[in-house]
């Protein structure tokens, strides 16, 4: 796994289509909390809607960023198609684990909070990325081949994910952080928040695996 | 092109990760496969594919070859029968091989070498010697995306070779490939046969395949048959030229029935399946060119080389 992991991302790196979907986020993060004021549950909140639009963007670019000829050959060498998608999870996961480190740090740079502040900062971000990566996965070319239908459906997802507040995960971690409560309080309906997000993560892994299956 | 040693030939008995499954082979019983709501591609299908053995699938276009090579790859399951005995190391080289990667070739075998199990050394050493041995043109260090279908072709056999397979699956592997890269591919595919790989190719020429392959089967109408012997004797040598009111030379000869191959030179030089050489000689008179003679046994198949490149 580790070296169909580092495969993906030497994919990501040498054709550096990476680069979009990172800038995006990094732009996100410093336009909406480079302002002084405000709290950290808000500045945290923005950079949790830029990981979700991140990752799902970065999601669809790993899993199309391999020719689907090409990718059955790496399936083949691999011994499973599970494994090569995982594969690309984990690639996906690699690059939200350093965003999520400069996600956690801007924010403070305009005011600090507490400890526990940064706790949620934290479980915020990582869901917001495991819901972005849900979002993607669907959205890449083992469901969905062709491009115009493909953005019209992470377009619809996206906009669905953000507003509405099922299935929990980016809607309610958003208003969550929106109002300024005690971090401690805030915690624990995070952590459930979280749990929504892995568990759709593992839905749409099998999902994707299953249409990609029926589809080769 | 140079021939390395035997260690640096990764295709060689005992060496590296084992060939597993040398004792029976694949096999395929009822299989069925296709798409939902489309009539299906194979059906009934029943294939051996035994170990240390060479096993060619002819059929036309669209005859399911690709699908029969993917349900035994592993990449298709079928939607009713049963697929056993495949290896834990497979080797795919499919028709082609696009990609739109800036990874270099060599970058790119070191990956799948890692991914195979191989160190990077390891996986290196491997991937240098194949693309030597099949003389890829710009070297190891061209991007993916600018190779030409010839060169990307010996990329997916470089592949599919790092780890010496229990069972390789290549889909038309001589298309695309030049005649000195033809020869190295017989090598190649002698040498994984010879460590008990189990070998299943397709091609529609049937020269090729009755010169390469053990056994030859053809898939006909979603269903498997055995090959016709008349497909398989002697194909006939027939050459001819324009007589005046005729076509020019570029007459899509090689998609007439019952030919297997056309070389165009000074004069057009056919294969012809021995059994349909009455009706090609009647298409190519009715087109108003000239016949100028008949034989027994194939067109040479390069510039230069004889049969023997081709001999099994």
């Amino acid at each position: 796994m580790g070296a169909l992991t580092r495969y993906g991302l030497a994919r990501l790196t040498v054709s550096q289509r990476y680069l979009p979907p990172v800038l995006l986020f990094l732009a996100v993060v410093v336009v909406l909390t480079t302002e002084p004021g405000g709290s950290l549950f808000a500045r945290y909140a923005a950079c949790a809607f830029a990981q979700f639009l991140s990752m799902a963007w970065l999601t669809v670019v790993v899993v199309n960023g391999e020719d689907p000829v090409e990718r059955s050959v790496t399936v083949v060498a691999a011994g499973g198609a599970r494994r090569v998608l995982l594969a690309d999870v984990l690639a996906v996961g690699a690059v939200h684990a350093g965003l999520v480190v400069f996600g956690l740090l801007y924010p403070l740079h305009a005011g600090t909070g507490p400890a526990a502040a940064v706790a949620v900062g934290l479980v915020a971000q990582l869901t917001a990325g495991a819901a972005g990566i849900s979002v993607g996965l669907p959205c890449s070319r083992l469901v969905v081949p062709r491009p115009g239908y493909a953005v019209l459906t992470a377009l619809t997802l996206v906009l669905l994910m953000l507003l509405v507040p099922y299935p929990p995960a980016v809607n309610p971690t958003l208003r969550l952080l929106s109002h300024p409560a005690d971090a401690g309080a805030v915690l624990g309906p995070l952590l459930v928040q979280a749990g929504g997000a892995a568990a759709m993560l593992a839905c749409s892994i099998t999902l994707t695996h299953a249409v990609a299956r029926r589809r080769a | 092109m140079s021939r390395l040693g035997p260690d640096a030939g990764p295709a060689v008995a005992g060496e590296g990760p084992e060939a597993s499954g040398q004792a029976g082979g694949v096999r395929l019983r009822d299989v069925r496969a296709g798409y939902p709501r489309r009539p299906a591609v194979l059906d009934g299908v029943d294939l051996d594919v035994p170990a240390g053995e060479a096993t060619a699938v002819v059929g036309g276009n669209g005859s399911g070859k690709t699908t029969l090579l993917k349900l035994v790859a592993g990449l298709v399951r079928p939607a009713r029968g049963t697929v056993t005995g495949r290896p834990a190391v497979v080797g795919y080289v499919p028709e082609r091989f696009p990609s739109h990667q800036r990874m270099s070739a060599l970058g790119y075998l070191r990956h799948l070498g890692r991914i195979r199990g191989l160190t990077t050394a390891d996986a290196d050493r491997r991937a240098r010697a194949l693309l030597e041995r099949l003389a890829l043109d710009g070297g190891g260090s061209t991007a993916l995306r600018y190779l030409s279908k010839g060169n990307a072709q010996k990329v997916a056999l470089a592949q599919a070779l790092l780890v010496t397979p229990g069972l390789l699956v290549l889909d038309e592997p001589w298309s695309g490939l030049d005649v000195a890269a033809h020869g190295v591919l017989a090598e190649l595919l002698d040498e994984v046969v010879g460590a008990g790989c189990a070998v299943l190719f397709t091609d529609h020429r049937l020269d090729v395949v009755r010169a390469r392959a053990g056994r030859v089967h053809r898939l006909d109408g979603g269903r498997l048959v055995a090959a016709p012997d008349g497909a398989l004797t002697t194909p006939a040598r027939v050459e001819i030229l324009p007589a005046g009111r005729g076509p020019g030379a570029g007459a899509p000869w090689a998609s007439l029935p019952g030919v297997l191959s056309a070389q165009v030179g000074a004069t057009v030089v056919l294969t012809v399946e021995q059994d349909r050489c009455d009706e090609v000689l009647l298409a190519v008179l009715r087109a108003g060119w000239s016949v100028r003679s008949v034989r027994r046994g194939a067109a040479d198949p390069g510039a230069g080389s004889g049969g023997s490149p081709w001999a099994l």
